[in-house]
């Protein structure tokens, strides 16, 4: 049964289109890896699923459920995680204060308890903190839990931002270029993570990604986009030897 | 080494504590006062720091809520003769009202856009507080009296100082509350990227509204405060030179802290009246300072201590 | 017949507001600060006009020439010794600076002249109201607006055609190319604080002979700059300048038509409502970021 289905969507920003007619489907325990040349729509796709940008035609459903009409918090509510190109995080806040963010959607209480200090407050920070410490285990940075988040390394920047969209409890994951700007060693420790999701299940998850290895390595399916359209879709090999997928990244040069 | 540097510290904390809590009995009246306007101030500058300092929004026009605090807790208390444990928390909540509705045509200003809007609400504001002349009694201004409950009356500097140091040791507790919890976050990472913010299931306007009203209440309770103090209030002082000195009070003493609320408080008060004495030139001086403090401190006061403290 | 001297007298007073304007868009659009200080430095920089014109015999339009030569260089100097030590701060922090400096310059004009009121002359003192399709107009207004026309048209062409200005639309729009483009951007930032200098300074020597000349004289004014240019549009200088000429005019109309008292007041309420409806400005470009 299809986790997030794509059909149809266009989008046009006053002439040009930024995407025609694509469509993409993304199931539980897959992931879908989105290449192509720079321009191509991969960026304004997932802008479009996250909500922050609105189609001019298409239908995007998660579960049944009309995305395209919702705001972005709502989308992110539903379970739609969002790891952007570059690491959005609080730079003065700590690693914890970091994680504990994408636990907002899930606390029980308001303003008021807050300033008055009451003890749901307590209990379900408390809570909060255990599910956060749990996923540093799990991206695999155990104890950096105290430390100001400024001072975090690029990499580790990369895979908090994915942590971040687990706590969130994200049943479908956007990623955009996860390894982009990491070495090699970090690569892989962020392939490794994404490949344990991937078993775990639980997820369906949408790869944009110039690194051919990684597409390779974790992709199920791979779509490939070019000025907006699909060009091709199968699976990495299929589309990796397709002449007209090469050209496309050959003409952008 | 670590241990000595948390004596001193706690032995610091100890003896401003100390300084604090016993200021009326051995100081004079008028240092008593000045002690009382840095409290006020300094819970306007928690209240403004939720605004501007974690939730990003510039506000040019708070002397507009502190007013509306002063003039809703004389008021109150002069036609309606209610103790102060009921006017100030009213007029607090009436500023909170008052800062959600403000909120709404401010959600999708940004920078000078929305330093301009609240400069208009301030400047409405206090023209609203002159023209009502039945109301506030306009440009003659207002008498407050005492704040009183029951048999109560707090009619010295002494009273005053110690209702003003409770509500700010609740305030500054209550705002830490905030700081360390869902709100806290939530509008820092409004403040961080607002696109960011909505992906992680956070409704930028909600917090927005939130910033706003939180805000608004502590701002007015001080001003609440304020007009029992000083006992005269006068629509002439709600200006924007005093929202613009709201604003600088929290960059200079640490944006996005609450210590540094506190000290931005603590160096507007003092800082003037340390400068009195120089001969023909308090203005440049105070001037001078606020560029000095910039250069050599950029993230403020309470930045700088924790400069020196990290490098004992 | 009213009407149109409203109308005659707000686009005066608005020109006054777009030139405060432009100084500060030339410096926002440039290095990105808001420069709060722009007030005091053109009551500053007439109150040299001033000095002058008192103890040297010279005419009217020599000594507004050596003081707006010195508003042009005191921007210059604000640029080169408080911006540019605190470039990469936070922008507030900036704005906090330009305020201190804003005390500063108060209190060291308010020390050197001193704080009464100075009547500050006019080539147009003498000079006759002018008389046209029967409406009476102060020559001074139309002198203002004029002079508010030929500013902007300078800049503009200034900033399109010159070297100097497509230097400094090439540093604020994307500083790291400007560099490889052989551009020196502390160059570029010096003439956008010069020129803003300039523009405020003309602002002042204008407002004086209107508004007499004390140190208080350009506190209003420079938030009706802000105004005027956020009502219009901070990305362009014709935005500003529209924008100021509007705030003027409409300033006029409300305080004769609705209410002197809370002219000002409903003046803001008219800024924020168009704010609602276009958050960057009736000709502000809403710049999108990109995810």
């Amino acid at each position: 049964m299809p986790c997030l289905e794509i059909r149809g969507l266009t989008v046009d920003f006053g002439g040009i289109h930024a995407l025609k007619e694509v469509s993409l489907s993304a199931r539980t325990g897959q992931i879908v890896g989105l290449i192509g040349p720079n321009g191509a729509g991969k960026s304004t796709l997932l802008n479009c699923i996250s909500g922050l940008t609105r189609p001019t035609e298409g239908e995007g459903r998660l579960d049944g459920t009309d995305l395209f009409s919702l705001s972005p918090h709502a989308i992110s509510r539903l379970g739609v995680g969002r790891v952007f190109q570059h690491p959005e995080i609080m730079a003065d806040m700590t690693v914890m204060d970091n994680l504990l963010i994408a636990r907002n959607r899930f606390l029980k209480y308001g303003v008021l308890a807050e300033l008055l200090g009451l003890p749901q407050v307590r209990r379900q920070e408390a809570e909060s903190r255990f599910a956060a410490e749990q996923v540093l285990m799990r991206i695999g940075l155990p104890d950096i839990g105290g430390i100001h988040a400024g001072s975090l390394p690029y990499g580790h920047r990369k895979l908090l931002e994915v942590g971040r969209s687990l706590l969130l409890g994200a049943t479908v994951l956007l990623l955009d270029e996860p390894v982009a700007g990491l070495n090699e060693h970090e690569i892989d420790r962020m392939a490794t993570l994404l490949a344990e999701l991937r078993t775990g299940g639980g997820l369906a998850v949408i790869l944009v990604e110039h690194n051919m290895g990684l597409v390779s390595r974790l992709c199920d399916e791979v779509v490939v986009l070019d000025i907006g359209k699909v060009i091709a879709r199968g699976t990495p090999t299929e589309v990796l030897n397709d002449p007209a997928v090469l050209l496309a990244y050959l003409g952008e040069g | 080494m670590a241990d000595a540097k948390k004596h001193t510290g706690r032995a610091v904390v100890v003896l401003v504590g100390l300084v604090v809590l016993t200021a009326p009995f051995w100081m004079s009246g008028y240092p008593v006062y000045v002690l009382s306007l840095v409290g006020i101030f300094g819970l306007v500058a928690i209240g403004l720091n939720f605004l501007t300092g974690y939730a990003g929004q510039i506000s040019l026009g708070h002397a507009g809520f502190f007013a509306i605090g002063a003039y809703t807790t004389a008021l109150l208390t002069k036609k309606a003769g209610l103790p102060f444990v009921l006017s100030l928390p009213l007029a607090g909540v009436f500023a909170t009202a008052v800062g959600a509705v403000a909120a709404l045509p401010a959600l999708r200003l940004k920078n000078l856009y929305l330093a301009i809007a609240t400069l208009g609400f301030g400047v409405v504001v206090q023209k609203l507080l002159f023209e009502w002349q039945s109301l506030t009694g306009g440009g003659a201004g207002l008498e407050v009296p005492a704040p009183r409950l029951g048999p109560i009356v707090l009619s010295t500097a002494g009273h005053m100082y110690y209702l003003i140091l409770a509500v700010v040791i609740l305030g500054t507790w209550a705002a830490l509350n905030i700081a360390r919890t869902g709100s806290g976050r939530a509008m820092v990472m409004v403040r961080e990227s607002e696109v960011a913010a909505g992906c992680l299931g956070i409704s930028v306007a909600k917090y927005k509204v939130i910033a706003f009203s939180l805000s608004g209440f502590y701002t007015a309770i001080a001003g609440g405060l304020y007009c029992y103090l000083v006992r005269y209030i006068n629509p002439e002082s709600f200006n924007i030179h005093m929202s613009i000195t709201f604003l600088s009070m929290i960059v200079i003493g640490g944006l996005g802290t609450i210590p540094g609320s506190l000290l931005g408080a603590v160096f507007y008060v003092l800082a003037p009246e340390l400068f009195r004495g120089i001969k023909d030139a308090p203005g440049l001086v105070f001037g001078l300072s606020l560029v000095v403090v910039m250069v050599l401190m950029p993230k403020g006061l309470w930045g700088f201590v924790g400069r020196l403290w990290r490098r004992a | 017949m009213f009407f149109f001297s409203l109308i005659i007298g707000g686009l005066a007073s608005g020109s006054l507001y777009a030139m405060v304007g432009i100084a500060i868009v030339l410096v926002l659009q440039a290095s990105d600060i808001p420069n709060f200080a722009q007030g005091e430095m053109a009551m500053f920089s007439t109150f040299v006009g001033y000095w002058i014109l008192q103890q040297y015999n010279v005419s009217w339009w020599s000594a507004v020439l050596l003081s707006l030569l010195f508003a042009a260089v005191l921007g210059v100097a604000v640029q080169q010794l408080v911006i540019r030590p605190l470039l990469g701060r936070p922008t507030m922090n900036l704005v906090i600076a330009t305020l201190g400096l804003n005390i500063v310059l108060h209190s060291l004009a308010g020390m050197i002249w001193g704080n009464e009121t100075h009547i500050f002359p006019s080539p147009l003192s003498d000079a006759l109201p002018l008389n046209v399709a029967g409406l009476t107009i102060p020559p001074m207004n139309v002198f203002i607006i004029l002079v508010g026309v030929a500013l902007i048209l300078c800049l503009t062409f200034i900033i399109r055609k010159t070297r100097a200005g497509i230097a400094l639309r090439a540093a604020s729009q994307n500083q790291a190319v400007a560099r490889l483009m052989g551009i020196s951007i502390n160059r570029a930032f010096a003439v956008a604080w010069g020129l803003g200098g300039l523009a405020g300074g003309i602002a002042g020597v204008l407002v004086a002979p209107v508004l007499f000349l004390d140190t208080n004289m350009m506190g209003l004014l420079l938030i009706k700059g802000f105004a005027g240019g956020v009502l219009g549009g901070l990305n362009s200088l014709g935005g500003v300048f529209a924008g100021g000429l509007f705030l003027g005019v409409i300033e006029n109309l409300m305080g004769a038509y609705i209410s002197g008292s809370f002219g000002e007041a409903l003046v803001f309420l008219l800024i924020i409502g168009v704010l609602i409806v276009a958050p960057e400005g009736v000709f502000g470009r809403v710049r999108t970021r990109k995810v």
